[in-house]
């Protein structure tokens, strides 16, 4: 009987994404050159040994099910139990809109946590760039006789997020909801790990009451009600990707080989899809220079500061700068490109030339031909 | 369940030629052009071939190839009737042990297990090829010409043809005589060393040929021979694609390098694709001293020095300062900081400290040649290893 089971919310549709998400979720947006932000839970889940987890959708999930298939590269394709996929047919008050928040989507799919076995959820976010010691939480879980466990993050993050103050015997005791910047507390990496039957009851009284949101009504709940809740702390690289600026940040943060190394650290592998099975080719007239390139692609141009997917081809004489550009995109000859973050498949043609901020950076939709 | 068509693939060669490369390997996993082993040529091929089904003959040091080859799921072989099976030899009741005696005895332990599939025919691959081919239209032709065997053979100058099985062909086209590397070849035609055969036709030849003790039990030296002898109908299959022998060093050196021209073998074709099973790393990163001039990295490099005319495996590092120039570098191997390695085949994990030399540019002597480090290996600082040098693993240098 496994312990653990996970749920990863993959249903959140971040407007300030904007064309990076019109096709796709937060959670499979692409990532690091290769990756989706979906990788990074799944393998911290699969390198905790958890391996029954729930991936709750709800629009826009067809690139994530063609990226996830049946669980296979996080060994989730299992015979009992292993990768489920979550989409929105849970209970008929769900099949039009949104979900209003994280609660109502867990009583979505609450037959599908009563009708495992576990004793414990571990509930994380799909478009949240960490690489979390699972293990090493479940662990200071076990040590604790508490309820719950919130895991935390050793720094301040860039947007809004909540924080936990931590009293002296290392249990919760506030939530300070909604902050930015530096504050009382830990904030939080709004990952956690909950005794099961705690968190159904928890779902039963939102559901009765009208309430929706895990931070602003589940979590007081469970406070106010003086429920256990200890803290695990990560330590190392942690950031959520809300916005474009986010998105741009955060990739570019992957340049710098201390956020490298914490972000792949040695026995915690970040595992995801293998499909390119050619390496990338250098030709006579190339330049890479601080910048990280996927397989297949073809470099013949001049590239700097740049994140590429694989399969981009750089014609020579083109110049990159401190852009993102996503698998299959094609650079023309002499096509200039400074702070563009290009979807998959574009097409630049030779000497056109798309500048943008770093502040601001330009994002070319997937397939448009410049 | 009956195929028409099984594979059949020799992988059990020491590759002894290749000397510290295969010192705990077999040939066909001795890693290729970047994310390959040279088995996935075969494998792809038979894959993108329609051939679900293949036998996989290992005998010297197996234990990689078997983890390497798994389920088979980076080819597509991962097929429920049907699959990739890895075939050691094996000791049957009352019998006393034996290895595989040579091809064509491999091919006869196995017959319990060609027979599983009741195949038509049957494909005979060796591991130690880089080519794409589809085995489709050489079935294809095979069928038409009503041959009891198919031989792909590929034309060569005659200066070379010495070094090969050379396939003389009669007036109607198929094959009247085989020569192994004849002093004065009749003909360009060389045996690839890729064999179709009618089955039943087969399966009696390896029936005769195991009860003659004098057989050295080889499909060059004594089946096809025997085949022609008999009167059988043999056809060679002519192939004009990119196709190279990697037993040697120098071999597995120039076919690597051929890797760096697309016009010779195309590996970014969509449409025949040859799959690895390589570990999953983050893109490769290509540092602020990073320069990368016609060469091949794969995921998971660390590039901070000078690269050029060079194929890089996975997770290969190069500092600062270092130098790789006309070399191959195995999965996991370092070049530290001011170091150089040129003309030279690097092994897997094997370290290179700073400011130690390997290899040296032709100097247009007989001695010169690419030099060679196997496989975990450390090459003290400032060592030098000279061109055409040999290091085993366990050596200190």
């Amino acid at each position: 009987m496994r312990k653990y089971q996970g749920i990863i919310f993959a249903y959140r549709e971040e407007p300030e994404l904007r064309e990076l998400t019109a096709n796709r979720t937060a959670a499979s947006l692409p990532f690091c050159g290769r990756y989706r932000l979906i990788d990074f839970p799944l393998s911290s889940l699969r390198n905790a040994g958890v391996l029954d987890v729930g991936v709750i959708m709800q629009r826009d999930y067809q690139s994530l099910l063609d990226h996830i298939g049946s669980g296979k590269a996080w060994d989730m394709s299992r015979r009992s139990g292993g990768l489920r996929m979550l989409p929105p047919f849970g209970l008929p008050q769900y099949h039009n809109g949104n979900y209003n928040g994280t609660m109502e989507a867990l009583n979505a799919v609450g037959s599908y946590l009563r009708d495992s076995s576990a004793e414990n959820v571990i509930l994380m976010l799909g478009s949240v760039a960490a690489n979390i010691d699972l293990a090493a939480a479940i662990q200071k879980y076990e040590e604790s006789d508490a309820d719950a466990l919130a895991i935390c993050m050793d720094h301040d993050p860039m947007g809004v997020h909540h924080r936990f103050n931590v009293g002296p015997d290392g249990y919760v005791n506030g939530l300070n909801l909604y902050r930015r910047g530096a504050g009382d507390g830990l904030p939080s990496l709004e990952a956690y790990i909950f005794r099961k039957d705690i968190l159904l009851e928890l779902m039963d009284y939102c559901r009765a009451n009208n309430h929706y949101l895990f931070h602003r009504d589940a979590i007081t709940l469970f406070l106010s009600r003086g429920g256990k809740m200890t803290v695990y702390v990560h330590e190392g690289y942690a950031n959520s990707i809300r916005s474009v600026e986010e998105y741009y940040q955060v990739s570019r943060d992957m340049l710098k080989a201390e956020n490298r190394r914490q972000m792949f650290p040695v026995g915690r592998p970040v595992r995801a899809k293998t499909h390119e099975d050619v390496s990338t080719y250098y030709g006579e007239t190339a330049r890479s220079v601080n910048s990280l390139v996927g397989d297949k692609c073809i470099i013949e141009g001049d590239v700097e500061n740049c994140i590429i997917f694989s399969g981009v081809h750089v014609a020579p004489g083109a110049k990159l700068r401190d852009c993102i550009i996503m698998k299959g995109c094609d650079v023309g000859e002499g096509a200039e490109l400074s702070c563009v973050i290009a979807d998959k498949a574009c097409k630049f043609s030779p000497a056109s030339v798309l500048i943008g901020s770093p502040k601001l950076p330009t994002v070319v939709p997937k397939g448009t031909e410049i | 369940m009956k195929k028409s068509c099984i594979a059949m693939l020799l992988a059990g060669g020491q590759g002894s030629r290749l000397y510290a490369l295969t010192q705990n390997v077999a040939k066909p996993s001795v890693p290729f052009g970047g994310k390959y082993r040279i088995i996935d040529f075969p494998l792809s091929n038979c894959a993108n071939s329609g051939i679900d089904t293949v036998g996989v003959l290992t005998q010297y040091r197996p234990l990689q190839l078997n983890s390497y080859i798994g389920n088979g799921q980076p080819w597509d072989l991962d097929s429920s009737d049907g699959g990739v099976f890895i075939l050691p030899p094996y000791l049957g009741a009352g019998e006393k042990g034996s290895w595989f005696t040579g091809t064509a005895n491999a091919i006869y332990q196995n017959i319990g297990f060609i027979e599983n599939y009741d195949p038509e025919n049957v494909l005979i691959l060796s591991g130690d090829h880089i080519y794409k081919m589809d085995y489709a239209k050489m079935l294809k032709e095979h069928l038409e010409k009503d041959a009891a065997c198919t031989i792909a053979v590929l034309q060569v100058s005659l200066e070379e043809a010495t070094r090969f099985g050379i396939m003389n062909v009669g007036e109607n086209g198929y094959v009247c005589e085989f020569e192994e590397k004849p002093k004065h070849p009749k003909s360009d035609l060389a045996s690839m060393g890729i064999y179709i055969f009618n089955w039943k036709k087969l399966k009696q030849y390896l029936e005769a040929d195991a009860a003659d003790p004098n057989s050295s039990n080889d499909f060059g030296k004594n089946i096809i021979p025997a085949m022609l002898n008999a009167g059988e109908k043999l056809w060679p299959y002519r192939f004009d694609g990119y196709w190279r022998d990697v037993g040697t060093i120098t071999s597995l050196w120039d076919a690597n390098m051929d890797m760096l021209s697309t016009t010779l073998i195309n590996l970014y074709d969509p449409s025949w694709p040859i799959g690895a099973r390589s570990p999953v790393c983050p893109p490769h990163y290509a540092g602020e001293h990073a320069q990368i001039i016609h060469s091949i990295i794969t995921e998971g490099c660390e590039i901070d020095g000078h690269v050029e005319n060079s194929v890089l495996s996975p997770e290969v590092v190069v500092e600062e300062g270092a130098k790789v120039l006309y070399s191959v570098l195995m999965p996991g191997a370092v070049v530290k900081k001011d170091a150089v390695v040129e003309y030279a085949i690097v092994g897997e994990n094997t370290v290179i400290e700073p400011r130690a030399h390997v290899g040296a540019a032709p100097d247009g002597t007989d001695g010169w040649g690419v030099a060679t480090c196997g496989p975990n290996i450390t090459i003290r600082q400032g060592a030098v290893v000279p061109a055409a040098a040999m290091i085993y693993t366990g050596e200190e240098v």
